[in-house]
């Protein structure tokens, strides 16, 4: 084949390629196909993208309104089957919609599949857990209406961070309702004069009896019911010195 | 002479095209099992500056530069050239998103098929048709003879100067292709 006709057959089909880039960009470009509701702007690249500096939430915006996010569709219709219980971009630190959001099959493809990203959240909004999420319905976690950031955290559900033996064993008539010594469902602080069993003045009289002046903070010395399992304020509990 | 020039020839080629595409399936199985496929996003970056660096050649060809040995030029431009496809290749993956980086890629691997036809084969083959021939001549064989025995390595030979002759051209093409990918991209991806 003549050289000359071979160069004009290719740059021939160059220009025919330049010219369906430009037609058909969504596919001669595009990283892959878009999220269906994505479908009316796709072959209008820059809706989303600004020249040079990629995807700007400024134009997310122009469409999607934070206000109405989890609560209207773009075209003004309230949604009917919301992906979460409840609204939650209204409350966000910033608008960095691609920091978690992103479009095209082939840049999808990459994302790292993380869990939701609690300090997104404005903290007081963070700190209300019940908001967005149902409380558990077991019988621990009926008995209690906040403070779930004392044993989970943020992170991720399981495991808590918190282990009740190393404060105190609820076993024998100490395994009871949770209220029995958290007043209010306030776990930061307990009580022992929540039965019938210990009363101010019996626990009083018995420590003064045994020389003890300071008998505010149970736990300091009982992590347990067992009379034998006393520290007695020297770094020791009773049931290790019987074991020397 | 078909099974000869198969064997020393055709064959070695064909071994170095599919080492060529075994690494490439390696490093992109490598990718996907380490989980560093955003690693294979930016190997189009070295790739492609390892196959500007083998151009160094065609400037030593051309006499636009004059420093270095030729030979060696030659050999560095193999190397580079085809270890900057291999990274453009993993680059591509087996991912179809979009037609004009594929078909950079078509272009690219055609150039590196020609390239390797042109420089590894081509005058190999010469060598070797050209003994056959005067072997055949020495043994007594007529002219025409000679030449129905030579036929199907004639033929080869013959498709061979013409991927060679494609070298060039197909390469051109590769760099518009391979262009509009980049600026589109630059154009599009957020790189702050």
């Amino acid at each position: 084949m003549n050289k000359t006709i071979l160069k004009a057959i290719l740059a021939a089909n160059l220009i025919m390629i330049t010219v369906l880039v430009f037609i058909y960009p969504q596919l001669m470009v595009a990283p892959g196909k878009l999220i269906p509701g994505h479908t009316q702007i796709n072959t209008d690249c820059f809706a989303c993208h600004a020249p040079l500096s990629g995807v700007l939430s400024e134009r997310c915006i122009t469409c999607h309104k934070p206000a109405d996010i989890g609560r209207l569709l773009t075209t003004g219709q309230a949604i009917t089957k919301p992906k979460t219980s409840t609204p939650f971009h209204q409350a966000l630190n910033s608008q960095d919609c691609v920091a978690c959001h992103s479009d095209h099959a082939g840049v999808m493809r990459f994302m790292k599949k993380s869990h939701f990203n609690h300090a997104l959240l404005q903290k007081t909004t963070s700190e209300q857990c019940q908001n967005c999420h149902k409380p558990p319905t077991d019988s621990l976690h009926q008995q209690i209406t906040s403070h779930c950031a004392q044993c989970h955290t943020q992170e991720q559900w399981k495991p808590t961070t918190f282990d009740h033996t190393q404060y105190f064993s609820l076993t024998g008539d100490h395994n009871t309702r949770c209220v029995t010594c958290h007043e209010r469902n306030d776990y930061s602080h307990y009580t022992c004069y929540g039965c019938h069993e210990h009363s101010p003045e019996n626990i009083r009289r018995k420590h003064i009896e045994e020389g003890i002046n300071n008998f505010d903070n149970c736990v300091e010395c009982h992590r347990s019911a067992s009379e034998h399992d006393i520290n007695d304020g020297d770094g020791k509990r009773n049931s290790e010195k019987e074991d020397d | 002479m078909i099974t000869s020039l198969w064997r020393h020839h055709i064959l070695p080629f064909c071994l170095l095209l599919g080492l060529l595409a075994a690494a490439t399936l390696a490093g992109d199985y490598l990718l996907h099992r380490l989980n560093l496929l955003w690693v294979g996003r930016y190997l189009g970056i070295p790739g492609t500056v390892l196959i500007i660096i083998s151009l160094i050649y065609s400037l030593r060809k051309r006499k636009i530069i004059t420093a270095v040995n030729p030979k060696a030029l030659l050999t560095f431009h193999e190397f580079t050239a085809w270890l900057g496809s291999l990274l453009v290749l993993i680059h591509a993956g087996i991912h179809f998103n979009s037609i004009l980086p594929w078909l950079a890629t078509v272009a690219m691997s055609v150039n590196v098929v020609s390239g390797l036809v042109g420089k590894l084969l081509l005058n190999q083959s010469r060598r070797h048709v050209q003994g056959e021939r005067e072997n055949l001549q020495l043994l007594g064989f007529s002219r025409v003879e000679v030449e129905q025995a030579l036929f199907w390595d004639a033929v080869t030979l013959d498709a061979m100067t013409k991927w060679r002759k494609v070298h060039i051209p197909i390469f051109i093409v590769f760099v518009i292709l391979a262009l509009g990918h980049i600026i589109s991209i630059f154009l599009f991806w957020g790189w702050v």
